[in-house]
């Protein structure tokens, strides 16, 4: 098989980030701190390693993925996903975007392809599917059967007191695993 | 119900022409005929918000314009809108000589609509936040309403003007000396005749000013050539005719509708006037007040399974049949070109008569007497379409169904009927339910490939006890009453 | 030639067509004198009326006012301001369960089910009435087929047992939104566009024009044109219908003479409509949509030619009103740009050698009504109906005696004496 692919989970827990032991992780992963993933959310770094950054939410059923498509030729590098902060990704989303921005949020069932880049301030709606090659500019929301966009005004507000509520009530309910050591910081910045 | 879910499989005939399932019929008990939604006057009865579930008499619906004042509708994606509450600190302003930090700020509820689709706020539209929940949202208005209504005025004027001339037409006198000769000559006749103005004219200020056409129209900007075009900023033609007065391009322009409300019908036969089904008063209550619906009146029939099906032979088909109503009643099957005239059994010591034209009679006396009663308006039938390409071997035998019960389930003394049944025609039989065998035979011209499915039609007559006791008759009367039914019992399955 | 003229004791001697329910004549506006002296009969009644001028009143039953187009329907109740709504003239046929346009009947009865589900879903959900007595107000070109006018009617009596029915025509009903008694109404809509020029309150049927161009066509070009650069997306109307409204444009007379040939000007930018699949529009074809509207034919006809034939059909000393008193209605006049076009279009075919002959006309003016121009017809139906004029409409009684609808085209309601005028 081919060799670039990281077959051994090395997940790398910032402190203060929250994952919860029936979460499946394989490959590379890094997961900054105040982070939150639930149980049953998926991420699996295939083709490559996985970076997410800080204050996300990653419910149950989300599946962040970084995998090659099918015909797609060998790359000369690893491929690397990186996902920003504060990204919100609600439940039975899929992400394959190969980079996403701050602040996004991704609603229920909704597919994000792996053309695409998510900027900041974007809020996919639930069930639309992104396949097509390209960049969602700032503050854009997509919704609708079809798909339809729109430009909101400001920013989405970081979920920031739901990450705390979560922090507090997740562990009394979920065995969670431990944070591994503090990466250092050339490693956490994008 | 699995009515909702399945294709029609058993049609009955309305007298109007239509093939309905029992779920969608009347049964007007006035007439004694099937009415379906098609043949029915169906009239507005209540209104209702579809969101906040609030009952609107009719008359300060026609002030609000059929719309609910408190729920309002996304312009972008016409979802309702939710109030939302957001913090905003106000900064209680420092008298001049006091130090800055001794300001407080006390956090102030300010409420914004927002939308849960398409996360549309009314912040984005410019509309400032409002200090209370309910109410207080700005309103737009037509810029153009004055121009109208001086318009409607001086049209209401000319109405009056041409009401006059026609009346005058009317009582003209054919001869002119008439009029001489006419006894009373008023002062204003006199006067007209000399040609004087009867009163001082008044000033025809109430003429609006005409609209004055101008060479200058709106001209096409020259930036439309050179500018790219963001097409998320631009209203869809959808969203521009909510609010048909304005029709603005710019996304930012959108202003919230109010929710239209909707509304709840109540049926009404036509011939008779009588009510078939009128639903309660609040809306959030799902039942009926009059509820003439054909499944407690008529017998249901289901098909329990058929044979396959092979042009030119014979198969057995099953099916079920059920009594919905309190008295025991008798199924018989005929032949489709039966006549449909029902007959009456007046089960009375003093008349024991027969009758069969029954027409006159089983039309019921009907609510307004016939002097006010309108012309009755006609429609022609629909013709029906359906051909049967089946045929059904008839019994000869009626089938007997005792009065539902609604105890009998808890009643573990099982079955008290005895009925003399014939094993080859009754299967089974639990309360007012019957299960009856019959033989179809699809036409021998019938192709396989052909994706036409089987169908059999037959006239079921069934004896119904009207209980309305009209002023004629004392007694509850027995009518056997005819209904066709056409049943899709499937497809062909190999050749003869 | 057949003049129309209303109930008035100065047009014994001639034809008077329909007169209840078709033309109203207006007293000329221009002579205030005239006015005094119709109204020193009448002024009692004036006063009367006057001191209801504040109040309105909300009568028993309001008068609907429906306008049933080709592509969208806009209704609402008379007196108002504004439709209460417009939505698109299809429904899903009850058969088939698919969604089709009224206007694409196949034959009268499937036209009836149409309507009978259409009007259902009219005045349930959107009207919000009672059909029963209500009384309605259609409005209608003049140019309607007789078989959708009569089905129409059949519609409403028989199966929803309306109180009364106006049917009024659309050119004639706009110049009461205007309050001038003289214009060339041109109306561009999505099958056809139709004028009618109206003199004096009657409408001068004899110079009438129509064409097939109308929003149809733009959908079938851009559909066409689209389906050529993208073959695997599913282009629909409704689709292209937005693109056209979003996008596109019709350009000035300069850059049109000069987009076929080889000294192209250069066009506008492309735009990107985004969707499940997101599809490029060329600069092109947003300028060259509308073009389709300003070709001429093998006739020699397009738009602006509608309108200096018209002209030209009217009497002499009409001329010069008519062309300073043209109205455009309808959703397709409504696009950026066609009001300016039109006007260079008229000015440059004015000087031509076809025209320079025979008219001698060199200004054209536009009116502006007091609304959009896609619901403007709508509006005269509005002002029209909120009037109370027994007589010109057709009562349920009478509709179902006679069992047929009053047309202008037939000799039955076009007779000679006056005693027939007033009964139906």
């Amino acid at each position: 098989m081919n060799s670039f692919i990281n077959r051994r989970t090395n997940v790398k827990i910032a402190v203060g980030a929250l994952v919860c032991e029936e979460s499946i992780l394989k490959g590379d992963i890094t997961i900054g701190p105040n982070t939150i993933v639930h149980p049953k959310a998926s991420i699996i770094a295939e083709a490559g390693p996985i970076i997410i950054g800080e204050g996300n939410i990653i419910e149950e059923m989300a599946t962040i993925v970084n995998r090659l498509p099918v015909d797609a030729p060998e790359p000369t590098t690893i491929p690397v996903q990186i996902i920003g902060s504060y990204n919100v990704f609600e439940t039975d989303c899929t992400c394959e975007a190969f980079k996403v921005g701050d602040c996004n949020i991704l609603e229920s069932k909704a597919y994000v392809g792996r053309e695409v880049e998510l900027t900041n301030g974007c809020i996919i709606g639930a069930s639309c599917s992104l396949t097509e090659s390209d960049t969602i500019p700032e503050d854009t929301i997509i919704y609708g059967s079809e798909c339809q966009r729109r430009e909101m005004h400001g920013k989405p507000y970081p979920p920031i007191s739901q990450i705390e509520f979560l922090l507090k009530i997740l562990p009394t309910y979920h065995h969670i695993r431990k944070p591994n050591i503090v990466p250092t910081k050339n490693e956490g910045g994008l | 119900m699995s009515y909702l879910n399945q294709p029609d499989y058993v049609c009955y005939v309305c007298n109007c022409g239509s093939l309905k399932p029992i779920s969608k019929i009347y049964f007007c008990r006035h007439c004694s005929k099937i009415r379906c939604g098609y043949c029915v006057c169906q009239e507005v009865d209540s209104h209702y918000c579809p969101n906040c579930m609030e009952n609107l008499p009719s008359s300060e619906v026609r002030l609000k314009k059929n719309k609910c004042s408190n729920c309002f509708k996304c312009p972008c994606c016409f979802q309702t809108l939710s109030t939302r509450a957001g913090h905003v600190p106000l900064r209680v302003a420092p008298a001049d000589a006091e130090d800055s930090k001794d300001v407080k700020t006390t956090p102030k509820k300010v409420y914004y609509l927002s939308c849960s689709l398409c996360r549309w706020t009314s912040r984005d539209a410019g509309i400032p936040d409002q200090s209370m929940a309910t109410g207080g949202w700005p309103e737009q208005e037509n810029p153009h309403t004055y121009r109208i209504n001086t318009l409607i005025d001086y049209h209401k004027i000319l109405a009056s003007i041409e009401k006059q001339q026609s009346e005058k037409k009317k009582f003209r006198p054919k001869h002119p000396y008439m009029q001489i000769a006419m006894f009373r000559i008023t002062s204003a006749m006199v006067r007209k005749h000399i040609g004087h103005p009867t009163k001082p004219t008044t000033e025809s200020t109430d003429q609006p000013s005409p609209a004055v056409a101008s060479t200058e129209v709106e001209e096409l900007p020259t930036d439309i050539f050179t500018e790219p075009v963001e097409v998320t900023k631009i209203t869809t033609l959808e969203q521009r005719l909510q609010q048909p007065d304005i029709q603005t391009e710019n996304v930012n322009e959108l202003r919230p509708q109010h929710r239209q409300l909707l509304v709840r019908r109540s049926q009404r036969c036509r011939v008779c006037e009588h009510n078939l089904c009128k639903p309660d008063f609040c809306s959030q209550s799902a039942k009926f007040k009059i509820q003439l619906a054909a499944f407690y009146h008529v017998p249901e029939v289901r098909i329990v399974t058929c044979e396959p099906l092979r042009p030119g032979k014979s198969s057995e088909l099953l099916l079920k049949f059920c009594n919905p109503t309190q008295h025991q009643t008798q199924v018989v099957l005929l032949p489709l070109d039966t006549p449909m005239t029902p007959i009456l059994t007046i089960v009375d010591e003093k008349e024991e008569v027969k009758q069969d034209n029954a027409q006159q009679e089983s039309e019921s006396p009907n609510l307004l007497p016939s002097i006010v009663r309108q012309v009755p308006v006609v429609e022609e039938t629909k013709p029906i379409r359906i051909i049967a390409n089946a045929d059904v071997v008839f019994p000869q035998n009626c089938l007997i169904l005792p009065r539902r019960d609604d105890a009998a389930e808890y009643d573990d003394t099982g079955d008290t009927h005895n009925f003399q049944d014939d094993p080859k025609f009754v299967i089974w039989r639990k309360g007012n339910k019957a299960v009856i065998k019959l033989h179809v035979t699809p036409h021998e011209n019938i192709e396989e490939n052909n994706n036409r499915p089987v169908v059999i039609g037959f006239v079921m007559q069934y004896r119904y006890v009207n209980t309305i006791t009209t002023l004629e008759h004392k007694a509850p009367q027995k009518l056997d009453l005819k209904v066709k039914l056409y049943l899709t019992i499937g497809n062909i399955v190999g050749s003869a | 030639m057949i003049h129309m003229s209303c109930l008035r004791s100065k047009c014994k001697g001639k034809f008077t067509i329909a007169c209840n329910f078709y033309v109203l004549c207006f007293p000329p506006a221009s002579s205030p004198g005239y006015i005094a002296a119709r109204l020193r009969g009448t002024t009692r009644s004036v006063k009367m009326l006057r001191t209801y001028e504040g109040i309105r009143f909300f009568s028993d039953k309001q008068m609907v006012i429906l306008d049933i187009g080709s592509a969208y329907t806009k209704f609402g109740y008379a007196g108002e301001p504004t439709p209460r709504g417009i939505i698109r003239t299809e429904i899903k046929c009850p058969d088939s369960k698919e969604l089709r346009k009224i206007y694409n009947y196949k034959d009268t009865e499937d036209l009836y089910q149409l309507l009978i589900e259409f009007l259902h879903a009219l005045f349930f959900k959107h009207v919000v009435i009672s059909p029963k007595d209500a009384r309605i107000v259609i409005l209608e070109s003049l140019l309607v087929p007789t078989q959708f006018r009569d089905t129409l009617a059949k519609v409403l009596f028989r199966h929803f047992e309306i109180g009364s029915l106006m049917l009024l025509s659309t050119h004639l009903a706009t110049i009461s939104t205007l309050g001038v008694n003289s214009a060339l109404v041109l109306d561009v809509g999505y099958k056809e566009a139709t004028l009618i020029p109206i003199y004096e309150g009657e409408p001068i049927l004899k110079a009438w024009q129509a064409l097939p161009l109308g929003g149809q066509i733009v959908h079938e070009y851009l559909m066409k044109s689209l389906r050529e650069i993208y073959p695997n997306v599913n282009i629909t109307e409704k689709l292209v219908e937005d693109i056209k409204v979003r996008t596109c444009f019709v350009t000035t007379l300069e850059r049109s003479a000069k987009l076929e040939t080889a000294d192209a000007p250069k066009p506008p930018p492309a735009v990107k409509y985004p969707g499940v699949k997101s599809i490029n529009i060329p600069g092109e074809i947003r300028e060259k949509a509308f073009e389709v509207l300003w070709e001429r034919d093998n006739d020699n006809l397009s738009i602006p030619t509608m309108i200096l034939n018209a002209i030209i059909q009217c009497p002499i000393d009409t001329r010069r009103t008519l062309a300073e008193n043209i109205l455009l209605i309808g959703g397709t006049a409504m696009t950026k740009g066609f009001a300016s076009r039109l006007k260079s279009e008229l000015l440059t075919l004015v000087k031509s050698s076809h025209y320079s002959e025979k008219l001698k006309i060199q200004t054209f003016m536009f009116h502006t009504a007091p609304s959009k121009p896609n619901y403007t017809a709508w509006l005269g139906g509005a002002i029209f109906g909120s009037v109370d004029l027994p007589l010109r409409c057709l009562t349920k009684e009478n509709y179902l005696k006679s069992d047929r609808v009053p047309d202008w085209v037939s000799l039955i309601d076009n007779q000679r004496d006056e005693s027939t005028v007033c009964e139906t």
